[in-house]
């Protein structure tokens, strides 16, 4: 009998707390809280852009794209410039431009952006920046109010489009980077907590551009791409960036889901490690890249996300894959070639050799990025067909092996015009200081054509530089050129206002909503 | 039905698998590294019986060459693993004293992490490639048959038949290797049997996670591990080399369940 009772109270305390549970909390106004939670594959320590301090290797594309910070002038969707922080610019001579900036933006920090802020912003950026010194060559920086006038120490043609550049973004240097890398932007979100995996955003309420009209943001790295579809198929996530193309079916022609593409530069390239014998020889280098597909690469590999590459730059720039050559696919040539440099099967196992050894190589690429190892097995199975023997390494430590040079092609992702103008590429990967020339590709003719364009204003001019120069790296050989990605971003169909931009700069903005 | 027919079935079975396994690049119906993207994730049909993968691969060339890598690589790890263990428990047990003290340490110092977080450390050390992923789970495995074989020697030690023999002056070698060993290999030889599927689904698992065979080597892991992403719109492409695991697996352990029960039928 005393069991029971006592089994009876038990019952009825338990019933009593699960009631209480059930009962909400009395409120006076009811709020529906607007959170957009995003997942992506394009932020984390392998891509180099944790935490949101723009001057600190690539975390300006985290602080620009998650819209946390600014950049003096942004690019258009045809990729032309147009004033944001600023309102304009004046040349005042070759090495001196005046910039104009808007008298209503404020920092996070609460502190007014005036000339004296974009100063103290822009001397951190050279001082911390491994690009930046380079691109921008500054030499000294005056603020006067609502200006600063930038003076190079040489010819500065393209200043505003890296000034551009999300490294460009315009913080707040009083109020510093915090332990965990967070920054006082002027963009319509402001972090309130920063990880390797994890950004969260609350709306800025002083955002200068209007109200913004999402509360919440909770920006997720997400290096799977099976998790990532999943997740947004479960409602997870309310967005997606770096979705693998298996999985885009599933959400075209689904009314419960939008799907914003654009084309960008960004590139999937190979280069020749000049340090590697075999590849010194420009036949063989030469073969390689006739050898490889890429047209059925993009359309069946990449599911026609992106278009086949002729050079460094999409057809949709003036100095892009229209205007230069390269041979084409054809792998009978490609053997040819590799016989004429002296490379033939001599012992019948299906590799050729030359003294005994065997053509040997190794392709490292990384993982981070889904399109590079789909690119290397099928460089694999097509080098192959032609007796070279192709061994992948897509590793996430790939900088232990680039530093060591143990690799041969070296196969990565980039965009190649961010800036709008050709000379990035060029400087960052192609003359013999450029910081990414891993191969150590030295042409002299590309070195004086490059100093060519750093002091050429006309844009006409330009480009006719930069195809001679693409001409000189396709002819050489010194890299090969895959495809040009078509990015997309998949996202329920509740959400507004978030669009893929050609520069892959632009993702979350003060437009983007939820219905 | 009788265990020894059991016996007979299961272990026609694991020679049947074992032909596959030696034989398969001369069965396969089409070149399983051989691509061709214009046929690329097409759906089983009577061209390819179990379609293809996303380069265009014949998945039943692919799951058979798979076998290869998948079947041989894991006996060669029990091979390796049992004959490490076991002769350094024999030792231990034979020998004992410090011999035993300082050995056995060092087994548990090996066998107080969990076992495949050790691998995947050890693989991610070493590097990507079925040898190093061998190597990885034969770093971590001994200690079971070290400890197996052990204990076994400690309890043997102590019979009459084992006192006897010294009595008759054999000592040494001749000691393990006529009278211990004999009495050791059975229960060990049922353990190794039924470790094949465990170390099988291991190795498996080190080349889902990418530390195992390197592309374009076809082993059932890194088949499954590539496939993901195609499980909703392909499934053809993850369901292959998971069956074959299923399959493979299943036989060995039925195998080692039976050996078992047909050598100590009390255990049935």
């Amino acid at each position: 009998m005393k069991k029971l009772g006592l089994i009876c109270l038990v019952g009825m305390i338990m019933l009593a707390c699960i009631l209480q549970g059930c009962g909400g909390a009395k409120t006076g106004v009811e709020t529906k809280e607007k959170i957009f939670n995003y997942g992506t594959t394009a932020y984390g320590p392998s891509m180099g852009n944790v935490g949101l301090n723009p001057h600190e290797n690539y975390s300006g594309w985290s602080t620009v794209r998650y819209g946390v910070g600014e950049t003096l002038f942004k690019y258009t969707d045809t990729m032309e410039l147009e004033p944001w922080l600023a309102t304009g610019f004046e040349q005042v001579n070759e090495n001196t431009v005046k910039i104009n900036l808007r008298d209503d933006v404020y920092f996070t920090s609460g502190r007014k952006m005036d000339g004296q802020a974009v100063k103290e912003c822009l001397e951190d950026l050279i001082k911390v920046n491994d690009r930046a010194p380079d691109n921008l060559n500054i030499k000294k920086i005056v603020a006067d109010g609502q200006t600063v006038t930038i003076e190079s120490t040489k010819k500065a043609p393209i200043l505003i489009n890296y000034l551009s550049d999300p490294y460009g973004a315009i913080i707040d240097m009083k109020a510093g980077v915090t332990k965990d890398k967070n920054v006082a932007g002027t963009g319509p979100f402001m972090a309130t907590s920063v990880s390797d995996t994890e950004i969260h955003l609350v709306k800025n309420p002083k955002y200068w551009g209007g109200p913004v009209k999402v509360d919440k943001v909770n920006v997720k790295a997400i290096t799977d791409g099976d998790t990532m579809t999943m997740a947004l198929q479960s409602g997870e996530i309310d967005a997606t960036q770096g979705l693998p193309y298996a999985s885009l079916k599933l959400f075209k022609n689904n009314k419960d889901f939008t799907i914003s593409s654009s084309p960008t530069s960004r590139t999937f390239f190979a280069a020749m490690n000049y340090e590697t014998p075999a590849l010194q020889d420009i036949k063989v280098r030469r073969a390689i890249a006739m050898a490889i597909d890429k047209k059925n690469f993009t359309e069946v590999l990449l599911n026609g996300n992106g278009s086949p590459a002729v050079g460094p730059f999409p057809d949709n720039f003036t100095f892009g894959d229209k205007s230069v050559t390269t041979a084409s696919y054809d792998q009978q040539k490609a053997k040819e070639l590799l016989a004429e440099a002296g490379w033939e099967d001599t012992n019948g196992d299906g590799y050729v050799d030359k003294n005994g050894q065997n053509l040997t190589l190794t392709w490292l690429t990384y993982p981070g990025r889904q399109e590079l190892p789909l690119l290397a097995e099928a460089a694999q199975a097509s080098l192959k067909a032609i007796g070279i023997e192709l061994k992948v390494n897509s590793t996430a430590n790939y900088m232990d092996f680039i530093k060591s040079g143990k690799w041969d092609i070296y196969a990565s992702a980039f965009v190649t015009a961010p800036t709008g103008d050709p000379a990035y590429f060029f400087a960052t990967h192609t003359l013999e200081k450029s910081l990414r020339n891993r191969g150590h590709y030295v042409n002299a003719y590309l070195e004086t054509l490059a100093k060519q364009m750093d002091s050429e204003f006309d844009k006409a001019k330009r480009a006719q530089i930069a195809i001679k120069m693409e001409q000189t790296i396709l002819d050489d050989a010194a890299f090969i050129f895959a495809s040009h990605l078509k990015m997309s971003f998949v996202m329920k169909s509740k959400i507004t206002g978030f669009k893929a931009h050609p520069s892959d700069y632009y993702e979350i903005t003060a437009n983007l909503d939820i219905k | 039905m009788s265990t020894q027919k059991k016996l007979w079935i299961f272990t026609f079975l694991t020679v049947l698998l074992l032909l596959i396994a030696i034989f398969a690049y001369f069965i396969t119906p089409y070149d399983p590294n051989a691509q061709n993207l214009a046929k690329a994730l097409q759906a089983p049909s009577g061209a390819h019986f179990l379609g293809t993968d996303s380069y265009g691969r014949d998945m039943l060339s692919r799951v058979i060459a798979g076998a290869q890598v998948s079947v041989l690589s894991t006996l060669a790890l029990v091979i390796i693993i049992s004959l490490v263990g076991v002769t350094i428990g024999i030792l231990c047990g034979y020998l004992g004293g410090r011999v035993d003290n300082v050995i056995m340490r060092v087994s548990d110092i090996f066998l107080a992490f969990p076992g495949m977080v050790f691998a995947i450390a050890v693989a991610g050390i070493l590097g990507g490639g079925i040898l190093n992923a061998v190597i990885a789970l034969a770093t971590v495995s001994w200690p079971k048959y070290a400890r197996l074989a052990r204990s076994q020697v400690l309890v043997i030690k102590e019979s009459d038949f084992l006192k006897a023999a010294r009595l008759s002056g054999t000592t040494g070698w001749k000691l393990i290797l006529r009278h211990i060993i004999p009495n050791v290999a059975n229960m060990l030889l049922v353990t190794a049997v039924l470790d094949i599927g465990t170390l099988m689904m291991e190795i498996a698992g080190l080349s889902f996670l990418g530390l195992g065979a390197m592309p374009p080597t076809a082993e059932w892991g890194s088949m499954m591990s590539k496939g993901r992403s195609l499980i909703q719109t392909s499934p053809w492409v993850v369901l292959a080399p998971g069956c074959a695991i299923f399959l493979t697996v299943m036989v060995f352990n039925l195998l080692g369940d039976t050996i078992r029960d047909y050598r100590d039928p009390r255990q049935s």
